[in-house]
Order: structure tokens, then sequence, then C-alpha cells
């Protein structure tokens, strides 16, 4: 029983880090194409980019609504406070949802597509900033008592590490969303997004260098986690890796490859978040509250492992399975009628 | 002024409001997509290709609907974290779990194969997108069982303890399948499907009306008036059942629901009130029309009640609704709709039987047709009243006898409230004029009826191999591997 009130917290740690990681990846590229039509001034092309996004965008956004639910039921003590925490931070992105979400078919329908185009993009863009934000507070720390009840103000999650925190996730998904991109167009428009996925690469390494610096210099509790052996060597090889990824990257971009720029860009978000688990681990709220004292009882996450983690294969294939439907380059406006 | 002051208020606003807005277009998605599972199958069958025609206009209505319906239902999920943590962390360990189950059984699987059903008709062969059809209806209709198992557990909270303010589970499977679950899930499956099958019949209706695709959408009106034929009456056979087990397991808000002031004992006869005024100050009905001796007919089909139904007065004022006259009348709304729409249906099955529905004569039908037209909206209130009286019935209980509404609110300042609850109001209001101006465009444009019908073209256009084009690629799926 001891060994299951650690086991069992942990595997749901594993399972929503996994949850996380799918949605910061596929829904990142979602956003990211998203905030990439707000730079276009051709509405052929920003047809195109919604089109490549049409089939997916929702089972993307579902990776988020299964990890709300997951922890919800894993973490019922996390769930309350770190979303009311973020109250302004959650709506944002809630919101940002809302108007990119109807934008898809509201646009499609509209004569003048123009405040349709903006919802989309602005949507995206609030909801990858409204992200951002709810990171970058929920690693720099949330104000909570001994109970781990949230008692910060409203505008706690407003510091300069989070600020930086979301610009840099920002570049991110506008990187896997050029990515894509190359990926899934052609011609000029594939031209113009290797592009944007060059300057958003330099973009993403700024801010994962300033942020990789000031972390431990101003987070007493990182520094200690961070430079205490053994793991303190998994930790000095994180930055050369992460370096290693980009320069394969802009390789890979240079020479105007097909796909490898997407996958080098993937591999990018699975180090980041393998590194940011590693120091997380084993804390829900960072630095206060751990996955053992926050976690719902063990019957209900023995019975959640059952009814959603054996699950997860199964949705992975319906995702794969959908991709395979949908691959090629998409050109016209439309997804092959 | 003190309601812009309080948060519990603010917040119960908020999640009423977003909750009544949201559940309009789930109501059309997981009802229609039964629907387009029996044209898509009877194109199969018949190889009649109105029926493709069919599956192909009407999926513009559901995909219109169910853009928003995802837009609408993240907010939903978000709330309980943002606006009611409290209650997020004493029933997490049950209510949590299911809000995972739901998205895991049932929004993945309808949110992916919808891709499929919608943009993959020359994608995949016909077999796998009837395949992608069914399962975006089982999806659908998942979130359905899922979403009322929860909810049921809130109006009775079976299968554990509350343990230092906390919901813990002994038996989990007795929670799922608490007293109210499986009379809830049916009356909500058969309420999406009802109001989705008065929406098409009321669409299918103007149409005819306006002398238009007269023979085509007759097709429709008819499968639609075949189903009601179960679904009406069955309905409210369910609604009846779902009464009962609100009087056995629910007394208040029975007596809200029947605006009841004092007790009536069992062994006796009791009065059914029809119209009333209720005052909840003074604790009586200011006005009412009664029907003598008719509530224990209404409740158990017999004269005398076995069971009392207690009185609002009898319950402590703080473990009683007070809005008693909104529970009232959303309950009477209910009730009329659902037996206007089954006296609709037994009508035009009467036309149907005397032949006036045939192609040809059915745009002679014009007062029924209008009727039609006018019941197309009345599903959605009979859902929204249905879901204010379950809801607002159970006040003050968030989870009913076991943990009160008010103690269920975030520690949040109530103008972080004021703000999101100001917001939702505005966006969800011009979404609201959006979804109906664009919905009636469709309407106003017609079905397509030059549509290619897949698998029937002689000659193909030859395949372009030329780089960078996007060839669709006709062969089955199985044989692109």
């Amino acid at each position: 029983m001891e060994t299951l009130q650690y086991f069992l917290p942990q595997c749901w740690f594993v399972i929503l880090g996994l949850f996380l990681l799918l949605y910061v990846m596929l829904d990142g590229f979602d956003l990211g194409v998203g905030i990439l039509s707000l730079t276009s001034s051709d509405e052929e092309r920003r047809g195109i980019l919604m089109t490549s996004l049409s089939n997916i965008w929702d089972a993307n956004e579902t990776w988020l609504v299964l990890m709300g639910g997951s922890l919800f039921g894993a973490f019922p003590l996390a769930y309350g406070t770190i979303l009311s925490a973020l109250y302004i931070p959650i709506f944002l992105m809630v919101f940002g949802f809302v108007f990119r979400g109807v934008a898809f078919e509201f646009r499609e329908q509209a004569n003048r597509k123009f405040f349709w185009n903006i919802a989309f993009g602005v949507g995206s863009f609030a909801a990858a900033l409204g992200q951002g934000f709810a990171l970058g507070a929920v690693l720099s720390g949330i104000n909570v008592d001994k109970t781990g009840h949230f008692i910060g103000g409203t505008w706690d999650w407003l510091t300069w590490q989070s600020v930086l925190v979301a610009l840099t996730l920002i570049q991110g998904y506008v990187l896997i969303g050029s990515t894509y991109l190359v990926w899934k167009t052609s011609g000029e428009l594939q031209d113009i997004h290797y592009g944007t996925a060059k300057l958003a690469a330099w973009t993403t390494l700024i801010g994962a260098i300033f942020i990789t610096v000031s972390t431990p210099i101003f987070y007493e509790s990182t520094r200690t986690r961070l430079f205490d052996p053994p793991l303190a060597y998994v930790f000095a090889t994180i930055p050369f890796i992460g370096v290693l990824l980009i320069a394969q990257l802009l390789r890979s971009l240079n020479r105007k490859e097909d796909r490898a720029p997407f996958v080098w860009t993937i591999l990018l978000f699975v180090f980041t978040f393998l590194s940011l688990g590693l120091i997380v681990f084993p804390y829900i709220i960072p630095t206060q509250i751990t996955i053992y004292e926050a976690s719902a009882d063990a019957s209900s996450l023995v019975i959640m492992i059952i009814l959603i983690g054996f699950l997860i294969p199964v949705m992975v294939f319906y995702n794969v399975y959908q991709y395979i439907v949908f691959r090629g380059k998409v050109s016209g406006e439309s997804y092959g009628e | 002024m003190d309601l812009f002051s309080n948060t519990v208020v603010l917040s119960r606003m908020q999640f009423a409001l977003t909750a009544i807005f949201h559940i309009l277009w789930p109501v059309l998605t997981t009802g229609m997509g039964i629907y387009l599972v029996i044209v898509e199958g009877l194109w199969l069958k018949t190889k009649n290709p109105d029926y493709y025609l069919h599956a192909r206009f009407w999926s513009k209505f559901y995909v219109l609907n169910f853009g928003i319906g995802v837009a609408t239902g993240i907010p939903m999920e978000f709330q309980f974290g943002t606006n009611w943590a409290p209650f997020s962390e004493a029933v997490g360990n049950f209510f949590g779990s299911v809000i995972g189950f739901e998205a895991s059984w049932a929004f993945m699987l309808e949110a992916a194969f919808l891709g499929i059903m919608l943009f993959g008709w020359e994608r995949v062969n016909p077999a796998i997108h009837f395949m992608s059809t069914i399962l975006v209806a089982v999806g659908a209709n998942l979130s359905t069982v899922f979403i009322l198992i929860a909810n049921s557990w809130m109006q009775t909270p079976t299968g554990g303890d509350m343990v230092n303010g906390k919901f813990v589970v002994n038996d989990y499977f007795q929670a799922m399948f608490n007293p109210f679950w499986l009379n809830s899930v049916s009356h909500m499956f058969f309420a999406t499907l009802e109001t989705s099958l008065f929406v098409i019949g009321g669409i299918s209706a103007w149409y005819i009306l306006n002398r238009r695709h007269e023979a085509f959408f007759a097709k429709s009106f008819k499968i639609v008036l075949a189903a009601t034929i179960a679904v009406a009456p069955f309905q409210i056979y369910l609604g009846h059942m779902s009464g009962e087990q609100v009087q056995q397991h629910q007394p208040s808000k029975l007596a809200a629901m029947e605006a009841q002031w004092n007790t009536s004992p069992a062994g006796q006869p009791a009065d059914w009130s029809v119209i009333a005024i209720p005052n909840d100050k003074a604790e009586k009905n200011d006005f009412e029309i009664t029907i003598p001796n008719a509530l224990g007919y209404i409740l158990e089909f017999r004269k005398e009640l076995t069971h009392p139904v207690v009185g609002l007065k009898d319950i402590k004022s703080d473990e009683r609704p007070h809005a008693v006259g909104l529970i009232y009348y959303a309950f009477r709304t209910m009730i009329a709709i659902g037996f206007f729409l089954a006296v609709l249906m037994g009508l035009t099955v009467l036309q149907w039987f005397r032949g006036k529905l045939s192609a040809a004569a059915i745009s002679d039908q014009k007062w029924l047709m209008r009727i039609w037209l006018f019941s197309g909206p009345l599903g959605y209130i009979a859902v929204e009243s249905g879901w204010i009286v379950r809801c607002v019935g159970r006040q003050p209980w968030s989870v009913y006898g076991k943990i009160r509404t008010a103690d269920s609110v975030s520690n949040i300042p109530a103008s972080n409230v004021l703000t999101s609850l100001t917001a939702f109001a505005l966006v969800y209001t011009l979404l609201f004029i959006t979804t109906l101006y664009f919905g009636s465009r469709i309407v106003r444009k017609g079905p397509d009826l030059a549509l290619p019908i897949p698998g029937t073209e002689v000659t193909r256009p030859a395949i372009d191999t030329s780089p960078g084009e996007f060839v669709p690629d006709e062969r089955p799926v199985e044989a692109q591997q």
C-alpha cells in the first residue's frame, strides 16, 4: 500500500506529462499556424493555412480537454488551485479558443472574411499567450497556504519570468507551425515558411537561453536542484543537446528539406519537455505541493489508469490514422471534397 | 450593488449562462449524428443518390454546430477549476475522473473521425466512411452518457461518503451507476434526438412550404416523422420516470416543481396546480388554478399518494430552492412542449396514412408545414427548461445533500467573475446572432444537388503527378499503404 501511494501519483504525473506534451506539440503547430496567418496579406494563403488544419484542429485541442479532465480527476487540489490562481490567463486562453474555433466555419461561410481572419489569428495568439503566462506562472510558483489553497492576488501571475516564458512559448509555436507548413505546403508558400521557421528558430533559441540562464540565478530552490549530483550531470547536458537540436534544425531548413525540420522541432519539444519534467518532479504546484499531497485517492487513480490509461494507444491510433488519410500537401481551399 | 460584489451569485450566473449557451450546440450534433448515420446507411443500401445528398446537406449544419460546441465546451471544463476550486477539490475523486473519461472515450473519438466524415468522402472507401460517421455519432452520444452520469451523481451522490469535506469513493461503480443515471442518460439522449429531428423536420417543412426541392425534402421529412413515432411518446414516458425518481430522491425539488407549500400525506389524494403565482416570502401561492385529486394520478397513476409529497414549508429554508416560480414554470414549459410535439407527430402520421404526404401533395399541407416550421426551435426550449428544473431545483446544493453551492466557489474577487461574465455575455450574444445568420444562409442557399456522387463517375480526371500538387488518391485506403 505504501508503494502504491507513491507509484500511482507518479504514473499520473507521467501520463499527464504525456498528454501535455502531445497537446503542446499538436495544438502548438495549430496555434502557430494561426499566429502565422496574421502575417499573411494574401487571402488564398490564409485559406490554405486554415485548410491544412480544418480536419485536425479539434482533435488537437481535445488533448488539452483530456489533460484538463485527467488533472481534475488525478490531482483535484492542483486543478482547483492552479486554475483559480491563473484566472486571467486561463480565460484569455479560453476566449482565444472560442474565437479561433468558430472562425474555421464562420470564415468559410462569410462573404467578407476580414473579421474571421482576425478572430482566427488573434484568437490563436491569445490562446498561446494565455498558455505561456500560465506555464510561466506555474513554474515560477503560486502563492498557496499550507493546505495548498490559493491565497495570492489576481495579478500574481504577471511577472517578468512569466512574460519571458510566454514570449518564448509563442516563438516555439510559430516555429513548429512554420515547420508543419513546410511539410504540408509547396512552392512559394513553402519558401515563405522556410523563412519564418528560421527566424522563429533563432528567437526561440534566444528565449530559451534567457530562461535557462535566469532560472538558476533567481530561484534558489531550482538552483539547489539543478546543481545537486547526480542529477546535475543530466542537467548539465541539457543546454548542449538543445543547441545541437537547433543546429540540426537550422541545417535541415537551409537544405530545404521537406519533413526533417518538423521532425527536429518535435524532438526539440520532446527534449525541452523531458527536461522540464525532471526539474518540476515531484511537484504539481512547484515547489510547494507534491504530487503525493495533491493526488486523488488510490482507488480513483487505479480506475482512471484502467479507463483512460489503457485507451491512450487507441487514441493515438485514431489520430495517426487521420494523418494517414489526410497525408500529402494542401493546395486549394478544400481538402479534397 | 450587492449582486455585483457576490462571487457566489456571479459564479452561478456565469455557469448558468455558459451552460445554457453551450448545450444548444451539442444537442443538435448528438442527435443529428444519428440522423446522418441513417441517411448514409440508406444511401449505401439503396444506392439512391438523394440520400448521399442529404448526408452532405445536413452535415453542413453539423459542422456549424460542432465548432461552436467545442469552443463553448472548453470554458465549461475549465470553469470547475477557475470558479469552483473547492468543489473540484472535494469531488475530484469521482467527478473529475468522469470528466476525464468523457474526454478520452467520447471527445477523441468524435474529433478524430469527424475530419474523415466531413472531408474524407473521396479519400476513404464508402465502408470506412460509413464507419467514421457511426463513430462520430457514437462519440457524440458517449459524451451525453458521461456528462449525465457526472450530473446524476451530483443529484444522487451514492458510492461514497464525505470525509473531512472530501467525497471519498467506496464503490466506484455505485457512484457511476447512481440511482438517477439510467433515466437521466436516456432522457437526455432522447431529448437531443427529438430536438434534432424537429429541427430537421422544421427546415424540411420550410423548403416544402416554399416549394423548393419538395420531393427531396419530403424524404427527410418522412425519415424524421418515422423516427418521431417512437421518440416523441417514449420521451414523455422517460420524463415521467424521471419525475418519479425526483419524488423518491429529491423531495425539495419536487415541491418546487409543483409549487407545493404544504405536505400532502400518503394515503390521501392531493390537488395538482396547473397555473400558480408562487410567493417565496409568504410561502404560499398568491394565485392558483388546481385540478382536484390529480397529483396522485400524475405521479403514481392512482388517486391516493403512496408516498407523501413534502411541502416546501416543511423543509428548512436553507435546504430548499428559492427560485420556485422559475422551477415551476420551466417544468411546465418542458412538459407542454413534450406533449405538443407528440400530438403534432400524431396528426402528421394521420395525414401520412391518408396519403397526403406524397411528394406531389405534401406542399398542399400548408398549415401542417407551418406548425412544423414553428416547432423547429421548441426542442431547444424544452431542453433548457429541463436543465433549469434539474440544476436550479437542486439548490442550495451543488452535490445534493452533501456540498453547498455557496461552499463550492473559488476564493477569487467578485470583480474577476464580473469581468469574465460580462465578456461571456457579449461574446456569446455575438456568436448566437452570427450562427443564426450563417445557419439561415445555409438554408436559403439550399442543397447542392449537382454534387458528384462518389463511385459513380465514369470518367475520372487524369491524376496529375506534378510535384507539389495535391493529388486526391482515389484508391481505397488499404490499397494506398
